[in-house]
């Protein structure tokens, strides 16, 4: 669905990102995942090219983007911004139907879809539909965001730091409702984050980041249980026993025996 | 009562057209200029640098710089409020646009918004109170500044306030003041309701205002009064005079077409062909340096001015060599000679003192001062040429002649401050114009003036008694000028059109009408 291939981007002579390649499957879940200035947040504006990059090329379906007219491929594409940025001067209504309005849809078409959306968002339509961002809580304002991201049903999804402005408790429960939302089942989704429980949560795979590079990337369980070198085992090390506990806690009996075996070997 | 109502309302109107035409190129430029420089950054500091240095050129100073370019009237003024009104709109049109938060900009960008959907939709639309910010400080300049346009003949309320400046008149000040500070305040608080209205108000002021702005702008109409082959631009003092232009209307019967104008730029105007016909004053040294002729007052509109020195009587009886040595300048200089010598420290920049020593030494009046030990005389003079040269050959004579030291106290003011110094005792002596006398102090009745009018003798028999009798003054024989309004038109049109006397332009603007 998504492959990326060399890419280099440079700010002056700082090297932000690094040589990157990677493919993302259709209807994956990746999380990128590091620490402040690792180049997770550059990798992915490349995609939908806020960014372009110095040298290397990005293909979604099998088609460059840079061939691509970038009004038209951001339209395509999903992105939802950790200060959520709503546009302050539109309703909730206007702000989730921006794309299709962009795309010329039908009036009547966007206010289905645009009630449709606020509904499976927990956003009564008939309170909401007609006030400010103003006027909503920061997990309310989050939810406009994400159904603004998806209001043209794009296939892929962007998503730079999505919760970290929420507080934790509105964060977890922002996040489960996000996990249940059927329209995400079948998207490509791409997720910036610092938050390891986030992505350990959230991710089919991880991208573990560091100095422009990806230094490990696979499932969480494998980063977990079979980090690739000294970095990711430091990076998950403070909240290792909380991250397996979580595996075990869902019943995944591998993970189970694989944890056991873990704790065994790490005995002195 | 009625008429002036009628011009009040006339005045207001161009006021407001005036304010709104340079507002409005000040939009048309200003904004899509504070749009260019949000992206372009080095561009930034250019043209708000420019656009600072605009703004502080004084207005006045800056009318003057647009007279030889656009002329007087109704571009120079409009082309003065516009620069005026340019900085305030780039500087918050640049920091609106820049203030929108980062985070809106990015989502706008990734929704795949092009950039003037970006700019139409979010950018203009959320600076959108801080632009109209800029508007609002731009109008209030404009009204403001716009006062200064009847110094150039574009009208608006600013002919009743220097009129009523000029005539001392505060209800006629008032009369445009008042309506200008009401002006000020009312646009000031509409377009406050403008700049605070909520997102929907705001688009449908976008639609709203350019159709207020080309209204408001349509109310300046060109003041025509008649169809006048000449254009004549007279002082807002001289409009608003018994002895200037109300009584060329009624003695003369003379219709032109009229503006106002600042006697700053006037001459300079009519040199320029911008004007035909000038109201200024007999003995004005830009007189010679614009080749201008003085149209002889054959009804004798003009109340003479003939300068003398008035001095305090206890003076004259304390130092009674005193009053035969300022005698000896009795007689000496003549309209034509004063214009002479306002010419050339006006226009050839020379010393009042040089001006005086010079002319005392061609008279064989000059004398190396003596030693002044004697006492002390007080010399005063207003604030113009021709006062400082008269007091610096008053001031050489005394000191040539007599054992007295002088102290001059230049620079006083106005009629009213020399007269007061004198009464009060701060000055000895200072030169004034029967005239003045007779119409800024004396004050007689109006059948009275009548009656004096046009006689040189009569009227100072007249000051020279009551300022004896009420104020214990004396006055000196008259040095021999005539100082008085006139009529002037450049040299060559007047001889091209036979025009020599006020009844000849009368009888030429009546002809073929």
């Amino acid at each position: 669905m998504i492959a990326v291939r060399n890419i280099t981007k440079t700010f002056g002579a700082h090297k932000a990102v690094d040589n990157v390649s990677f493919e993302v499957k259709e209807g994956e879940t990746i999380v990128f995942l590091g620490t402040s200035g690792c180049g997770k947040t550059t990798l992915l504006k490349m995609i939908n090219r806020l960014l372009e990059p110095n040298t290397g090329e990005i293909f979604i379906d099998g088609k460059n983007v840079a061939w691509r007219r970038p009004e038209d491929l951001r339209r395509g594409i999903g992105y939802v911004i950790q200060n959520y940025g709503l546009f302050p001067h539109y309703t909730i209504e206007e702000n989730i139907g921006t794309v299709p309005r962009l795309l010329g849809w039908e009036k009547g078409a966007i206010a289905k879809r645009v009630t449709v959306l606020m509904e499976k968002l927990q956003l009564p339509p008939e309170q909401y539909r007609s006030i400010y961002p103003a006027e909503l809580s920061g997990g309310q304002q989050q939810r406009v965001g994400i159904a603004r991201a998806l209001a043209a049903d794009p296939p892929v999804l962007l998503m730079d730091e999505p919760f970290g402005a929420l507080d934790p408790i509105t964060r977890s429960s922002v996040r489960k409702d996000f996990r249940d939302l059927d329209e995400l089942r079948a998207k490509t989704i791409i997720l910036v984050t610092h938050d390891i429980q986030e992505a350990f949560e959230l991710a089919d795979r991880i991208f573990l980041l560091d100095k422009g590079q990806i230094i490990q990337q696979g499932t969480p369980d494998e980063l977990l249980f079979r980090p690739a070198g000294d970095y990711t085992r430091q990076f998950l090390q403070e909240q290792q026993f909380q991250l397996e506990a979580a595996r075990i806690a869902t019943g995944d009996y591998p993970a189970l025996i694989r944890a056991f075996d873990h704790f065994k070997n790490k005995r002195p | 009562m009625h008429q002036q109502a009628g011009k009040l309302l006339q005045q207001t109107l161009q006021h407001i057209g005036l304010t709104f035409i340079s507002l409005s190129i000040a939009v048309l430029i200003g904004l899509p200029l504070g749009i260019y420089i949000t992206r372009n950054k080095r561009a930034a500091g250019i043209v708000l640098g420019v656009a600072g240095v605009l703004q502080t050129i004084p207005s006045i100073a800056l009318l003057g710089f647009l007279i030889p370019l656009l002329g007087i009237g109704a571009k120079p003024a409009i082309m003065a409020l516009f620069l005026y009104a340019l900085l305030p709109i780039i500087r918050n049109t640049s920091e609106g646009i820049n203030g929108v938060d980062p985070g809106v900009r990015e989502a706008a960008i990734a929704m795949g918004m092009t950039p003037a959907q970006r700019l139409f939709r979010v950018d203009l639309i959320l600076a959108f109170p801080v632009i109209m910010a800029g508007i609002r400080t731009a109008t209030v300049i404009n009204v403001g500044v716009g006062t200064l346009a009847a110094y150039i003949a574009a009208g608006g309320l600013g002919e009743f306030i220097f009129g009523g400046i000029a005539l001392n008149n505060t209800n006629m000040i008032l009369a445009g003041a008042i309506p200008a500070a009401l002006l000020a305040i009312l646009l000031d608080f509409l377009l406050s309701l403008v700049q605070h209205t909520g997102s929907r108000g705001r688009r449908i002021a976008l639609n709203v205002l350019p159709i207020a702005l080309v209204l408001f702008s349509s109310f300046y109409v060109i003041p025509i009064g008649y169809n006048s082959r000449l254009l004549a631009g007279f002082t807002p003092e001289f409009m608003g005079r018994k002895d200037g232009n109300i009584g060329l209307q009624s003695d003369y019967g003379l219709t032109i077409r009229t503006v106002v104008i600042s006697d700053a730029v006037m001459y300079k105007a009519i040199y320029e062909n911008k004007l035909d016909v000038i109201s200024g004053y007999s003995t004005d040294g830009r007189l010679k340096a614009y080749d201008l002729v003085t149209l002889t007052d054959d009804k004798r509109l003009f109340p003479p001015y003939y300068a003398a020195l008035v001095i305090r009587k206890d003076i004259q009886a304390k130092y009674p060599e005193l009053t035969p040595v300022l005698n000896k300048l009795t007689g000496k200089i003549n309209d034509s000679v004063m214009t002479l010598l306002n010419y050339r420290t006006e226009y050839l920049n020379q010393s009042p003192e040089q001006i005086a020593r010079d002319f005392l030494v061609s008279q064989h009046l000059y004398l190396p001062p003596r030693n002044g030990n004697k006492g002390l005389v007080r010399l005063g003079s207003k604030i113009f040429p021709e006062q400082y040269i008269l007091t610096e050959m008053y001031a050489m004579l005394i000191s040539g002649y007599t054992d007295l030291r002088v102290e001059s106290k230049t620079g006083l003011g106005g009629t009213k401050i020399c007269f007061d110094a004198l009464t009060y005792g701060q000055i000895d002596m200072y030169p004034e114009y029967t005239g003045t006398a007779l119409l800024a102090i004396l004050h007689p009745p109006s059948g009275l003036i009548d009656h004096l009018a046009g006689n040189k003798d009569s009227v100072y028999a007249y000051v020279r008694g009551r300022f004896g009798k009420e104020y214990g003054l004396s006055w000196l024989d008259p040095i021999g000028f005539n100082n008085a309004y006139a009529l002037m038109m450049r040299r060559n049109e007047a001889a091209q059109l036979g025009i020599q006397t006020i009844s000849d332009l009368v009888h030429y603007q009546k002809k073929d009408r």
